[in-house]
This record gives C-alpha cells, structure tokens and sequence, in this order.
C-alpha cells in the first residue's frame, strides 16, 4: 500500500512533473483579470458604481465602502432591507451600533468593544443563532475582511469621518422606516438618526411620539401609540422607538415636539434645526404605512 | 511492512467486504479508496472510524508508536459509542495591499465528534459540535436508518455532498459554490456506496432560505472510483426568494506515484442580482507529493470568474503547504497563500503565511 507510493524515483522527475502540472492548469485555468474597465467590486465602470476608493481598514468609512455598500447594501437597502436594516451609507451606523438585533433582541447588532457578542460578526462568520450566514447565498467575507470589522469594534466602534466631525446644526440625518414607506411587515423598532449627540435626558414621550393615523383625508384624526423612546449608549446619535405592542396595519407619522420644553436638542443643549413647528407645536418628520397582510 | 496486513485486516472487520480507505481527500486519491472507509460519515470529514484511526496512527505519522503501546481506537462503548475530535490552532500573518499587515495567534477550531450505534449497521445517531471558536454550534446532527457500506438514509442536520471535502474551507472552489463544511444544512439524505461507485441524494431547506420557510434544495453527486483514478460529478438546486441558484461540479483526482492529483471544475449560476443572472466558474488543481513518510507537500492553483458576463475580472489562488505528521495524531502544518485578483480591489490581492497545530483523535 503506502511503501509502493513511496518510490524510488529522482525528486528531480517529480519536481518537474509537478512544474509541468502548473504551467497546464495555469494555461488552462487562466489567471488574474487585469480590473481594465471595472471597479474596484469587478462591476463595469458605469455612473452608478459603488466601488469603494477607501483601502480597507478597521474604520467605520473604510468597512462601508468596501463591504457595506458593494455587497450588503445589494439586500439590505430600501423599505423592504431585512429584519429593517438598512445597510447604505446614510444609515448603516445608526443601525448597526447600539442596536438590538431583530432576530435576537438580547444581542446588539454592534456592541462596541466586544465583537464576540456582536450579532454581525456571528452572522458574517456563520455561527449566529438564527438565519444563515451572511452575506446569504454568497460567498462569505475572507477572514481578513472579518477581521477588519472584529477591529473597528474592538476599538469602540467608532463612527466615520462625516458622522464623527461635529456637524455644524443638530438635525435628523435619517430614519427607518422612511418617510413614504409602505412596509409589508410592521418595524419592531423605530430609529431615527441624528447629526449630533443627543441630550438623552430630553427623550422622553414629550419630545417623541409616533401616531397612527385615522379616517379619510380632509378629516384626519390620530390615536397616540405607546412607545418606548430610548438613546442607545453605545450610539448617542441615534433615538430608538420601540412601540410597546405590534403595531396594526394603519398609517403612521413619527411627531417631535417644536416646544422649547420638550423638544430634544443636542448633548450641548442646541436646539434642533428643522422646519418651524405647526400650531401645536409639532413636528412630523415622517409617515408610513404598514400594509394589511394579504 | 507488518502495517499492510494489519490494515487490511481492520478494514474488513470495519467494512465488510467494501473497499475502505483513509482520510482528506488526497489521502483517499493516494490510497485508491473511498471517504467512508476512514469516516463514519459516509460522504466524509468528521469522526473517523477503526480503520481510520490505524490508519492515523500507524501509516500517517512519520514515527509510530512503540509496539504494546496503548491504542486509541476512539470506541468508548465497544461497537456502540465512538468520539472523537479536531484541534487546530495557528499563527497567521495576512498582508493586504494598503493596509496594515495583520498578525494573530487563533484557535481555529475545537470540534468533538460522537456516533451512536443504537443497532449496528442499521440505526445510528451522529454529532458534530464545534466547541469553540465563540458559542458551541452544532454543526451536524442526524439519525441514520440503513447501513453505510450499502444504502442509508440520513434526516437531521448535515453537510451536503459536493465536490472535494476539502480541510481548507476558504478554498475558492468551497467559497463559491457555498457548498462546504460550514454550511449544513437541514433535511434528508438518500446513500448508495457500491464496489466502485458512492452516491448521494439530499433534499434539503437550502441556506440560503433559512428563516423563510420557503424554498428547498435538491443536491446530488456521483463518483466512480479506482485504485489510481476517480471521477466524480454533482449537481445542486436551490429554490429560494433570494434568487434561485444551480450549481454544477465535475471532480477527478489521480496518483501518479508519489504525487496525488485533485481537480474540481464548478459552474454557478445565481439569479436575483441587480443585474441578472450571474455565472461564476471556480476551479481547483491540487498535487499532493508524499516525499517520505509523514510529510506530504500540498500545491494548488485556483481560479475563479465571478462573473463570466465581465471581462477583466478573474481571481487566482496559488498556495503552498507543508504537512508534517511526526507522532501519531499530531500534525503541524506551514503554508503560504497568494490571492490575485484586479488590482483595484486590494482584498483580492492578500498574502497569507501560517503555522498550523492540528491534533486530532
């Protein structure tokens, strides 16, 4: 058996033999493209690409380029993005850090710090309690991009450039759902992101309110839903709503209060700049609508 | 040379009258036999059964235990109740264009192993549980009906039947079929091991559709097998609200002396796209040079188009691993791995050095 694999021939034939053996596959294989006419994610050059420019790194801008935005955001984009997370620049870190997850609301999406109790590394490495690995039905990330991420959050999970820079007013810089949406199956959770860190003191169901809305139009009425207004520690950018009960298939707006008492305003006490409240002192800064089931 | 007849003796005892054989699929390429002559898992990987363990222990390494010495043979109750288990931990060293060379110490791997023969040769039940890295997961676990030397059937959770069960699951062939080793799958499996020929038939979730409840896949793979040669094909098809996805795979490998040759060529197309219907084409060439006993010196070259609709666009892996089994279920290993892709995209472009530790039992 094994004796007779062992033979005496020269290592020189076998050196050859094996020189030989890669020149064909190399031939016959074919190898690397030259990238001539793509992006950096091998997609044709066009108006539209999403190629990141960024090296990859372990910071916040670098992973959105070169993973968020070319591979997740292809699924998680839009009102019908997964479990509601959106993945697109504008979104993605409101989302991610400090959030619970949906499919195990025990464990954040991104607990800065601590990338082991991450939800989004055990579902990039395959090993998530629920759902498949991610990204689904593809090729999952190389170990180093993995690794790349596993480093932002060890080192805080700290935001990009654009959303670390102190923005110049205190104003909201995105929300799910967004205003307009039509949702198949009613958020868990509401998140509104903001340019600044929020006062969490001042978030509080005075400053926040989400309501259904009733009737025809011209003779609109709204009922109050309870609500759970909360600013994740680890993301003081980020305003989490979480109604006390599903919510019905119904339209909704998301109402902030324009009254100096209740509004919320910035860590450092500015107010937020938006459209001027209405006569009740309100602001509606979205409307959605949860369709009926089919 | 008392090895050879200890061997064969073992493996009838294990096996019945079938062929048996040995462990990675080089292994199996180098040997002429079959996956479950080594594994209790009749498609491979896993717990390895009696002839396997002789095998590790006497044939593997490049020196054997005294003679007298204490044998693992892996059975805590005899004929009943059989673990086992994989260690590996490494240094790795990645370099990507750009950015700051990475350098860890990891654990890669703690798996325990365990099958139950509720009535042999008929009933059984089988565990895979990675311990560790991060949480345990079960990686399989299903009962089989039937008998792996003839036909079975398996229900649970496990991995399908696809290609090369190759050890290295990064490897380009494994990625991106999305068939390998860390995607089990839940459903059931139809077995047929004959003289020369091993067949599978699985119907499954899909994971792709895991959580869904909607969607399936059918896989099913072929291989003819010969003392010097193989040839193998498999197919697979997923159903899923993602996109549906084929997968296609033609699989060989052959001995030519010292050296063991493998080969897989796969076509994959996936649907739901932004643009379409994409074609991926990976393929594998690996040769396996026993240049005396316990070290084996593994090349590959990869290739894949992940999209055949662009041009310009392919990636290549060349690696070079060095296996060195000095004692009997320890094994240290010592590659390089060369990724070259567009030059744009500086993750397609990664160098990867490690030194590997792998005790297995």
């Amino acid at each position: 058996m094994l004796p007779a694999a062992l033979n005496t021939r020269p290592l020189a034939t076998h050196w050859r033999r094996l020189a030989a053996a890669a020149l064909c596959g190399t031939w016959l294989c074919g190898c690397s493209g030259s990238g001539a006419g793509l992006d950096s994610n091998g997609q044709p050059l066009s108006g539209s690409s999403s190629g990141g420019t960024l090296p990859l790194s372990a910071n916040f801008d670098a992973i959105q380029a070169n993973v968020f935005t070319p591979i997740c955001s292809v699924c998680h984009a839009g009102a019908t993005a997964p479990e509601g997370l959106m993945l697109d620049a504008t979104h993605s870190y409101n989302l991610l850090v400090g959030m619970p997850s949906t499919e195990v609301p025990s464990i954040l999406r991104v607990k800065p710090s601590d990338p082991t109790n991450s939800y989004i590394i055990q579902k990039l490495e395959g090993h998530a309690a629920v759902g498949g690995q991610m990204p689904l039905g593809e090729t999952p990330l190389a170990a180093t991009t993995i690794a790349f991420i596993v480093q932002w959050i060890t080192d805080g999970a700290q935001p990009g450039t654009a959303a670390g820079t102190m923005a110049a007013t205190f104003r909201v810089a995105s929300m799910v759902p967004e205003n307009g949406d039509v949702l198949a199956v009613a958020p868990a959770q509401i998140v509104i992101g903001f340019t600044r860190e929020l006062d969490a003191t001042r978030a509080d169901t005075a400053a926040v309110r989400l309501e259904r809305i009733d009737g025809e139009a011209g003779a609109q009425a709204t009922t109050a839903i309870a609500i759970q207004p909360s600013v994740p520690a680890a993301n003081p950018r980020a305003l989490l709503l979480t109604p006390r009960s599903p919510l019905m298939a119904g339209q909704y707006q998301v109402v902030l209060s324009g009254l100096s008492g209740t509004a919320l305003s910035a860590r450092d006490g500015e107010p937020m700049s938006a459209a001027p409240a209405d006569a009740n002192g309100d602001r509606i800064i979205a409307r959605f609508t949860v369709a009926a089931p089919p | 040379m008392r090895i050879a007849p200890l061997l064969a003796v073992l493996a009838c005892i294990a096996l019945g009258s079938t062929r048996v054989a040995v462990a990675e699929p080089y292994l199996a390429v180098q040997q002429g036999y079959k996956c479950v002559a080594c594994h209790v898992n009749p498609t491979g990987g896993g717990l390895r059964n009696t002839f396997g363990l002789v095998y590790a222990e006497n044939v593997m390494p490049a020196s054997t235990l005294p003679a007298g010495a204490p044998v693992w043979l892996g059975q805590v109750v005899q004929d009943i109740v059989r673990v086992g288990g994989d260690l590996r931990t490494d240094w790795s060293r990645t370099r990507v264009p750009q950015s700051p060379t990475q350098q860890q110490f990891a654990l890669e791997q703690f798996r325990l192993y365990a099958d139950v023969s509720v009535i042999p040769n008929l009933l059984g039940v089988y565990v895979d549980e990675q311990v560790a890295p991060g949480a345990a997961q079960t990686m399989e676990a299903y009962a089989r009906y039937g008998n792996t030397s003839d036909w079975y059937l398996k229900a649970g959770h496990f991995y399908l039947p696809f290609g090369w069960r190759l050890q290295d699951q990064t490897a380009l062939v494994r990625q991106v079929t999305g068939i390998n080793m860390t995607t089990p799958d839940n459903g059931v499996e139809l077995g047929l091991e004959r003289a020369n020929w091993s067949g599978q038939l699985d119907l499954t979730n899909g994971s792709a559709n895991s959580g869904t409840g909607s969607g399936y896949q059918v896989t099913g793979q072929l291989v003819h097998v010969q003392s010097r040669w193989r040839l193998g094909a498999a197919g697979s098809f997923t159903r899923a609200d993602a996109g549906n996805r084929q997968t296609y795979g033609l699989f060989a490998g052959v001995k030519t002396g010292p050296i063991a040759w493998l080969g897989e060529v796969d076509l994959v197309r996936q649907a739901g796209y932004p643009n379409g219907t994409r074609t991926m084409i990976p393929a594998l060439a690996e040769a396996n040079w026993l240049i005396c006993k316990g070290n084996n010196l593994k090349l590959s070259y990869e290739y894949s188009d992940p999209e055949r609709s662009v041009a310009n666009n392919g990636q290549t892996r060349w690696s070079a691993v060095y296996e060195l089994t000095p004692i009997p279920f320890l094994q240290a290993r010592a590659g390089f791995r060369r990724y070259q892709g567009i030059p744009q995209n500086h993750l397609q472009n990664e160098t990867l050095g490690f030194i590997e530790l792998h005790v297995f039992l």
